[in-house]
């Protein structure tokens, strides 16, 4: 399924009205460490924030979605997620609930639930200390937080944009070293 | 696997003194030419290991194997008959998806110490197909009169110093392995090893 988001007005039922800024790198700890809006709505809600700097799109944590996303605004997922995930220029949380099977592509990722699938951030990429994530993981910046369950690779991206592992110096001499 | 509890809490290691580690000089030196090392490290990943290795250019393979085995899990463990049975395909199912003759160094610590004699033998015959050829399988193996500390933890905290944490008395669930037997049990035997004060030894098996 594919769908697009429609992007609401700020004064929007109150099921859906996130309370908290959006997934910006300093706002992140305060949004996760206060209860989260639940929507019983099953698909993705967009909504403008006054004063918080841009809309973000929240998927409750009763919604199951599948398909491809793309927006020009910050996403956070408290429901069931299966596809792919742009969000070149924003950011994804993936929240305690989230439960995320997808390509992620996004400029900074951070995860307290479960993401299975390749994450590729432009920035950073957080793996809280409830998250749980198997895939492989490309970004400027990792950091993971003890007690995370992580199974995968992590590589840095160049200023260019490629993975630092496209350089790889290739091992041509056994080196014994004795 | 998701973490339990009991994995959470044993991650939330305390520090003990770091040391600075011959077999790492030897390795990193020994790696000196590779802008790009691959490495897997099979410890609880921790943010000072990631910077480190990061910061040298690694690209990072992650998963550990180290936590359950400390814990001795039940899931890796059947009973058949009236003999407990480790689940040795089970165990190495938790390693990610690396390609064969693809890594620089494994980082595999203690884990040796923590198993079954007979999962040794397919876990290092599986450590040694990701290894390049001139590649490093680098272990903390305890001395035999070293029998408690079987929850200690290590990780980098720069390229040649290691972290530990100090504070494990759990007695080792088997016996200690010799240099024989890593010697045996490494295809083409290239060990060498390097003696602590701290009652370990870091053995290293070239490729």
């Amino acid at each position: 399924m594919w769908w697009e988001k429609k992007t609401r007005p700020a004064a929007e039922p109150s099921s859906i009205r996130p309370a908290e800024a959006p997934p910006a790198p300093p706002e992140v700890e305060t949004l996760m460490s206060e209860p989260t809006p639940k929507s019983s709505n099953p698909s993705p809600k967009s909504t403008s924030l006054p004063g918080a700097g841009g809309a973000h799109t929240l998927l409750g944590r009763t919604a199951v979605v599948q398909g491809q996303f793309s927006a020009g605004e910050d996403l956070l997922i408290e429901g069931q997620f299966e596809g792919n995930i742009h969000l070149e220029d924003n950011c994804l949380t993936v929240g305690t609930e989230g439960r995320v099977k997808a390509e992620i592509r996004a400029r900074q990722v951070v995860i307290l639930g479960s993401v299975t699938g390749n994450v590729a951030a432009r920035e950073k990429i957080e793996i809280r200390r409830t998250g749980h994530v198997v895939g492989d993981l490309i970004g400027a910046t990792v950091a993971i937080e003890e007690g995370a369950y992580f199974k995968g690779s992590i590589d840095i991206a160049r200023d260019d944009g490629s993975e630092a592992s496209r350089d790889i110096a290739t091992p041509s001499t056994v080196r014994t070293g004795a | 696997m998701a973490p339990s509890k009991g994995q959470e809490e044993i991650a939330k290691t305390v520090s003990g003194p770091a040391a600075t580690s011959r077999g790492l000089q030897w390795l990193w030196q020994h790696l000196s030419h590779l802008r790009r090392p691959h490495c897997f490290e099979c410890g609880p990943i921790r943010q000072s290991t990631l910077d480190v290795l990061l910061l040298r250019g690694v690209k990072l393979y992650a998963s550990d194997l180290i936590t359950p085995a400390q814990l001795s899990s039940s899931i890796f463990w059947r009973l058949q008959g009236k003999t407990q049975v480790f689940l040795i395909d089970d165990f190495l199912a938790q390693i990610p998806t690396i390609p064969p003759e693809s890594l620089s160094a494994i980082c595999c610590w203690g884990l040796l110490d923590l198993l079954p004699r007979e999962a040794l033998p397919p876990l290092v015959e599986r450590f040694h197909s990701y290894l390049q050829s001139g590649g490093v399988l680098f272990s903390i193996l305890r001395e035999p009169h070293v029998t408690a500390g079987a929850e200690t933890r290590w990780w980098f905290e720069s390229l040649t110093v290691l972290g530990s944490s100090n504070t494990s008395q759990k007695p080792f669930p088997y016996p200690a392995l010799t240099n024989r037997e890593m010697e045996r049990l490494f295809p083409g035997g290239n060990i060498k090893t390097f003696l602590t004060r701290s009652g370990r030894r870091e053995v290293l098996g070239v490729k």
